[in-house]
């Protein structure tokens, strides 16, 4: 902060972006952060994972470092390049210092939203390297599943009838997910997250994983474009939600039986392997946030 | 395959021509006329005559060997004695050019084309030459066949571009990124598009349509990519060849809904438009990205305009008619962009709703002295007052064009005399002087 008390100039950004991009911070995330800021000695290592396991607070920082005004040549694709270009601590005041300033709303809708983003997105890191030989980097598999949904809670904002349709295409195993919000929407949360990504300045790779992340043609493509990474993109983070469900033993989704056999088949993968990365990926999946 | 000995099929052994070799002895004589030119300039022509059928007489049409002959004799003519020509097969020669530079092979080859070209399209006939020609220069210490191998990539280059055309060998257009075929400075372009946007160097500028008090009723929002070094009016027409059209289209969507957003939380609310291209409405979720700009925005299909260009609405393929219907059933207001531009068919102004017309700017241009303009702007007028559509004029540049074209009864305009493309925040002053003078 400067002297005079007021927001700095990041601070003043991430916020105009936190609400131009209008995904609300997960509450849980702000609280843990606002804690650790109130240390003599705040862990900026645990500062960063938490902003970065957060939508909205990791979309605007990347949005903002890749603003003209910044003037970097080359883009940041994953909250932690924007972390490190802005520097940790910088940002990490930025945030809290928004964390103080403003109330924001708290949407149990989204509860689940959050939840299983940042749980994706840190297994999707630590599977890109166990499952692809290395070829899809950790940071962009991270950043894929943080924000393979984020156009769900644009649409749960705007329709207030988006629930029940989340609802029904959830449950449903025959149809692919996006069909039936197709059915009853103008466009779908696959479209919406495509335009967002890109308009934050992530690769059209990724942008375009989001587009067709329940697109099974596009992950069973046998041409290219697609490209590999952008296959394995959606394989990964599929696969971890995957794991997560058997892990927990809760299935919100019928995704895995309609998408399963393809990413299996990208990803060289049979049951005894999937068997072994559950037990490594155990520690993973039950750490703290 | 090689080009010295494909075709080896015994059908295709060609029959001797007067003043002709043939494949076998064209091999030895390039290796000596090679060796013979290592001071003088040596060019390799691969010409490969082709008949494009007319779409009725769906069959290949293969020229008669008489047909074949008569043709090789008139381009032997026309280069005289100085040059090897051989035949490589029935339908394909090849002429080997000793002391010709660059400019004078050039010439020569066009001269062989039209040549062709006259003896391929006969008057009575409704059949059209597309002779494709490959050229590539021996360069010093090339072996002279992967020369004429590349004479024969050349051609192919030719025949695949659809013939009646000339490549020479390392100038052919190269595959982009999205596979398109593109001359070496539009690859270039290509690629300082594509850092343009991963560097985030994109901007959308606004410029007013002013009525005829002098209110901004809407605004046009313009692409601009001046901060990269690229000149927008040399990235549109790169974009729109290779399909980036499509993504930059999604972004100036997105921006230009936040835009009218953001204006309408200031109560500055009117109509922001965006143009929209061929390539945006030929893709299939053109219509979803659309609302999803909008939601994202959080704004409505009436905050916003879609500028569309006349051939568009003359399209008749089923997914640019289909996009056009589902956007105008959502509420989208279109508007038909310079029109009079090309050829303009009034029976689009009867056929689609629009919500405005914009005349295209050579109509102002013309204004006041131009009697004949100044009748087609008023007729026009009156046009879109019978079918209840608001007319605007572009390109106004001075107020004797503003009065004219308020004469003629069009009340809305656009262009420098009003205020030129700007960025918002300059925009946002300017909208907030004109309010205080108001």
């Amino acid at each position: 902060m400067n002297k005079t008390g007021g927001p700095t100039f990041i601070e003043s950004q991430l916020e105009a972006s936190l609400r131009e991009i209008d995904i609300p911070p997960r509450p849980l995330i702000l609280d843990r952060i606002n804690e650790e800021m109130q240390k003599d000695e705040p862990d900026f290592n645990h500062l960063a994972s938490l902003i970065s396991a957060d939508v909205a607070l990791a979309a605007s920082l990347i949005k903002i470092t890749n603003s003209p005004f910044f003037g970097l040549r080359g883009h940041v694709h994953s909250p932690r390049e924007a972390l490190m270009l802005l520097g940790l601590n910088v940002a990490a005041k930025a945030v809290a210092g928004i964390v103080m300033r403003r109330a924001f709303p708290r949407s149990p809708q989204l509860e689940r939203f959050w939840d299983a983003s940042a749980l994706i997105a840190k297994l999707s890191g630590w599977l890109a390297q166990r499952v692809t030989n290395h070829r899809l980097r950790a940071d962009d598999a991270y950043t894929f599943g943080l924000f393979r949904d984020c156009g769900i809670p644009i649409l749960l904002a705007r329709r207030p009838s988006y629930f029940e349709i989340l609802v029904e295409a959830n449950h449903d195993a025959g149809r692919s997910f996006t069909a039936i919000e197709d059915l009853i929407l103008p466009t779908n949360h696959a479209v919406v997250g495509s335009i967002l990504t890109q308009s934050w300045g992530l690769t059209n790779e990724t942008t375009l994983s989001v587009q067709h992340h329940h697109d099974l043609a596009f992950l069973d493509a046998s041409t290219i474009p697609p490209s590999l990474n952008s296959r394995y993109m959606i394989a990964v983070a599929q696969l971890a939600e995957y794991l997560l469900q058997r892990h927990t033993g809760r299935s919100h989704t019928r995704e895995w039986d309609k998408l399963g056999p393809a990413c299996l088949r990208l990803l060289k993968l049979d049951e005894a392997g999937i068997a072994d990365l559950l037990t490594e990926a155990m520690p993973i999946m039950d750490a703290e946030l | 395959m090689s080009p010295a000995n494909n075709r080896s099929n015994h059908q295709d052994i060609a029959a001797p021509i007067a003043g002709f070799v043939d494949r076998n002895h064209c091999l030895s004589q390039l290796a000596d006329l090679a060796s013979a030119s290592t001071y003088h300039p040596l060019a390799i022509c691969w010409i490969v005559p082709d008949i494009v059928q007319p779409p009725e007489q769906n069959r290949k049409k293969s020229l008669s060997e008489a047909f074949l002959t008569l043709t090789a004799q008139r381009l032997h003519r026309q280069t005289g004695a100085g040059a090897l020509w051989c035949r490589m097969s029935p339908d394909e020669f090849v002429c080997v050019l000793t002391n010709h530079d660059f400019d004078r092979t050039n010439q020569l080859a066009t001269k062989l084309l039209n040549e062709l070209q006259a003896c391929l399209t006969p008057a009575d006939q409704p059949l059209q030459g597309a002779t494709s020609m490959g050229i590539a220069f021996l360069d010093s210490n090339e072996n002279p066949y992967a020369c004429l191998e590349r004479a024969h990539q050349a051609m192919n280059t030719a025949r695949r571009s659809g013939g009646n055309r000339i490549v020479v060998s390392g100038s052919e257009p190269l595959p982009g990124r999205t596979g398109v075929q593109l001359a070496r400075h539009e690859l270039v372009l290509e690629n300082r598009l594509y850092r343009t946007i991963d560097e985030g160097r994109l901007t959308l500028h606004y410029q007013p349509c002013m009525d005829v008090n002098g209110c901004p009723v809407s605004i046009e929002a313009l692409l601009r990519c001046e901060a990269s070094g690229l000149s927008t009016a040399d990235a549109i027409p790169i974009a729109e060849k290779t399909g980036l059209i499509v993504r930059l289209g999604e972004w100036s969507m997105l921006e230009a809904a936040r835009m009218a957003r953001r204006l309408s939380a200031d109560n500055l609310s009117m109509p922001v438009s965006i143009n929209i291209s061929r390539a945006q409405l030929t893709a299939p979720r053109f219509s979803q990205m659309l609302h999803a700009a909008l939601l994202c925005a959080d704004a409505s299909p009436q905050q916003f305009e879609l500028e569309l260009s006349e051939s568009l609405l003359q399209d008749h393929s089923r997914t640019v008619q289909s996009n056009l219907r589902t956007v105008q059933a959502a509420g989208f207001n279109f508007v038909i962009d310079d029109f009079g531009s090309t050829h303009s068919c009034l029976a689009n102004l009867k056929n689609i709703t629009t919500t405005k017309i914009k005349l295209d700017r050579k109509f102002t241009a013309a204004l006041p002295y131009d009697q004949r303009s100044l009748s087609v702007v008023t007729a026009m007028a009156r046009l879109a007052a019978e079918f209840g559509t608001q007319i605007v004029a572009k390109g106004v540049e001075t107020t004797t064009q503003l009065d004219a074209l308020h004469q003629a009864g069009i009340y809305v305009t656009q262009g420098y005399l009003h205020a030129a493309p700007m960025p918002e925040n300059e925009l946002r002053t300017w909208l907030k002087i004109r309010e205080k003078r108001i």
